[in-house]
């Protein structure tokens, strides 16, 4: 198995180099990936953010942000400055102590699920067992932040939105549990590494859409479902609920509230690349492409290449979905909250299911094309 | 059992065109990324005002004579006139006349019945002002003469839908210069005068066959 580029070995061993004891190394390496992830996660919430802008802009035939920074890159920067300094508003009846757990409780499950996205080979937090099941046990965290702080705000329109919230996220999560199960089952394992390894081995034509495609509708349903975009924003409603739990928010805890959930957009959307679409994996092995030119994979620099190339790859079929969600946004009217259950429950699950079902016996059935 | 089994066919024909539609929808939405924005840049661009827009209303004081029928025709007897009746020349002097801009609706009745003339409408429109009083014109204020969009150097006009070539639906793709569609009101004009005296000399000629028979 080619192990590709590990950084934290060449690191750990460049200090041990200097006379440094493996324990040191060990703890001064940790704290890098997490802010290289944190700061790939809020830059990625930025571009998305200026992404979104910009294409909802172009959608409707307008400009969009021009004047913030060359083609107004630094508008979603300027939002966020605005956000930060402006005054931080509790409302005397509302219960201070939840109204400020509430945002923090939705934005630290999105963040840690961070752990689980692989870049490449090494290049992730950590390669933890439990993998995709960690980001599934995770989201289910928010939910509970979203009624907390649509219930402390002592809002009607707070609370319908908190209770919305979370209906949608119970109800939504166990169609998305049961596909990931069924790309589980074909890679017989939960971690993401694997799940992306077992799709490369014949470039595009192995990946998981090809084998999974209800699933990967599903998938999507649901992940839009979970970051509560249109057509399932309804949580958020500004024309029946003028935003649902954010409404008593402002300033800073606001912004924890939307930067929560373009985290959670761009989070779902690597994940649906993790999961479907072959990750980090170039469209056409890349090994093949090293030894057509006569390369050996082993060797430094083209480790480092296939390391750039596994990076872009993973951004551009990320930012690829982020497209489709932003024009699903200005294509799709919202659906009501009772459409929205029925979607979930009479339709998504059972198909799931079955699609479960069906995916177990093509398993039995061909174990060399479904991992047996 | 087949009845189950339609069910289930027909469920999954709904779910298919739904998804078909969607596309439909999104195919829609992406054409619509790759048209040119019809948005004018407002403090730099602006759009030039048709010919019998209803802005600002213009006053001459000279011409006034104070009759007073402005007020009486105006929905809510808006314009104030000021004037006395000088005893030696027994005629009526003006002395003030103004027009509350926070309060006209621009319903254009004073102008259409302004003995004189005195009134017209402008194609002004930006009168926003931080106190709404100074929204109420005097005769001075009202005498300046309009500003034009389009002799503003610092404002790139922009012509309207209707005053566009043929074919076109984007200001921004042609120079100002370039003909509108259709004829102007001048060639109408003309045409309508060849038209009538065509018909004039038909009318006689039948009236000449009828005078014979």
């Amino acid at each position: 198995m080619n192990t590709g580029l590990d950084l934290e070995l060449s690191f750990n061993n460049l200090l041990q180099g200097f006379g440094i004891s493996s324990e040191i190394s060990h703890i001064l390496w940790l704290p890098l990936p997490m802010l290289l992830v944190l700061s790939s996660a809020l830059i990625g919430v930025l571009v998305t953010v200026w992404l979104e802008r910009k294409v909802s802009a172009a959608a409707q035939q307008r400009i969009g942000p021009e004047y913030a920074g060359a083609l107004g890159v630094l508008q979603p920067m300027a939002d966020g400055l605005k956000l930060l300094v402006k005054e931080d508003v509790i409302p005397a009846k509302a219960d201070g102590l939840l109204f400020t757990l509430g945002p923090i409780l939705v934005l630290i499950p999105v963040i840690l699920s961070w752990l689980i996205v692989p870049f490449g080979q090494n290049l992730l937090i950590s390669n933890v067992g439990i993998g995709i099941f960690l980001w599934i046990a995770l989201s289910s965290i928010q939910p509970i932040g979203l009624l907390m702080s649509g219930y402390a705000s002592n809002n009607k329109y707070s609370l319908l939105g908190g209770l919305r919230a979370a209906a949608q996220s119970i109800s939504y999560e166990i169609p998305l549990a049961l596909s990931v199960l069924a790309v589980v089952m074909m890679s017989n394992s939960l971690s993401t590494i694997d799940i992306v390894n077992q799709q490369n081995s014949f470039g595009f034509l192995s990946w998981n859409i090809w084998r999974q495609p209800v699933g990967f509708v599903i998938f999507w349903i649901c992940a839009l479902a979970e970051c509560e975009r249109l057509p399932f924003d309804l949580p958020e409603a500004e024309e029946e609920l003028v935003a649902g739990y954010q409404t008593e928010y402002a300033g800073m805890k606001f912004a924890l509230f939307y930067l929560g959930s373009y985290i959670n957009l761009v989070l779902s959307a690597l994940l649906v690349s993790v999961l479907y679409l072959g990750g980090w994996g170039f469209p056409f092995p890349v090994e093949w492409i090293a030894n057509l030119l006569g390369q050996n994979v082993d060797t430094p620099l083209v480790q480092v290449f296939t390391g750039s190339i596994g990076i872009v790859m993973t951004i551009i079929k990320t930012y690829l979905l982020v497209f489709l969600a932003i024009l699903l946004r200005w294509t799709t009217p919202r659906v009501r909250i009772d459409q929205l259950l029925d979607l979930g429950w009479k339709f998504l699950l059972p198909i799931s299911l079955v699609n479960l079902l069906f995916t177990a016996a093509l398993k039995l059935a061909f174990p060399i094309a479904f991992g047996g | 059992m087949t009845g189950f089994f339609r069910q289930v066919a027909d469920y999954t024909q709904n779910a298919i065109s739904a998804g078909k539609y969607l596309l439909q929808g999104l195919a829609v939405t992406f054409d619509h990324m790759g048209r040119r924005p019809i948005t004018v840049q407002y403090p730099y661009e602006k759009l030039i005002p048709s010919e019998r827009y209803r802005g600002r209303i213009h006053y001459e004081f000279d011409k006034c004579i104070a009759c007073e029928v402005c007020v009486r025709v105006c929905p809510i007897n808006l314009p104030v006139v000021d004037w006395v009746m000088n005893k030696e020349t027994k005629k009526k002097e003006l002395r003030n006349y103004s027009i509350d801009f926070g309060v006209c609706i621009f319903c254009g009745n004073c102008v259409e019945y302004c003995p004189t003339n005195c009134l017209s409408m402008t194609e002004e429109y930006e009168l926003a002002s931080f106190d709404r009083h100074s929204l109420n014109f005097d005769n001075v204020a009202l005498g300046r003469l309009p500003t034009s969009v389009t002799t503003d150097p610092s404002v790139k006009p922009l012509r309207e839908l209707g005053y566009l070539p043929q074919g076109i639906m984007d200001p921004h793709e042609v120079p100002n210069k370039d003909p509108r569609a259709g004829k102007l009101p001048a060639e109408v004009l003309d045409w309508m005068k060849q038209e009538s005296s065509k018909e004039g000399e038909i009318a006689s000629i039948s009236n000449t066959k009828e005078e014979v028979n």
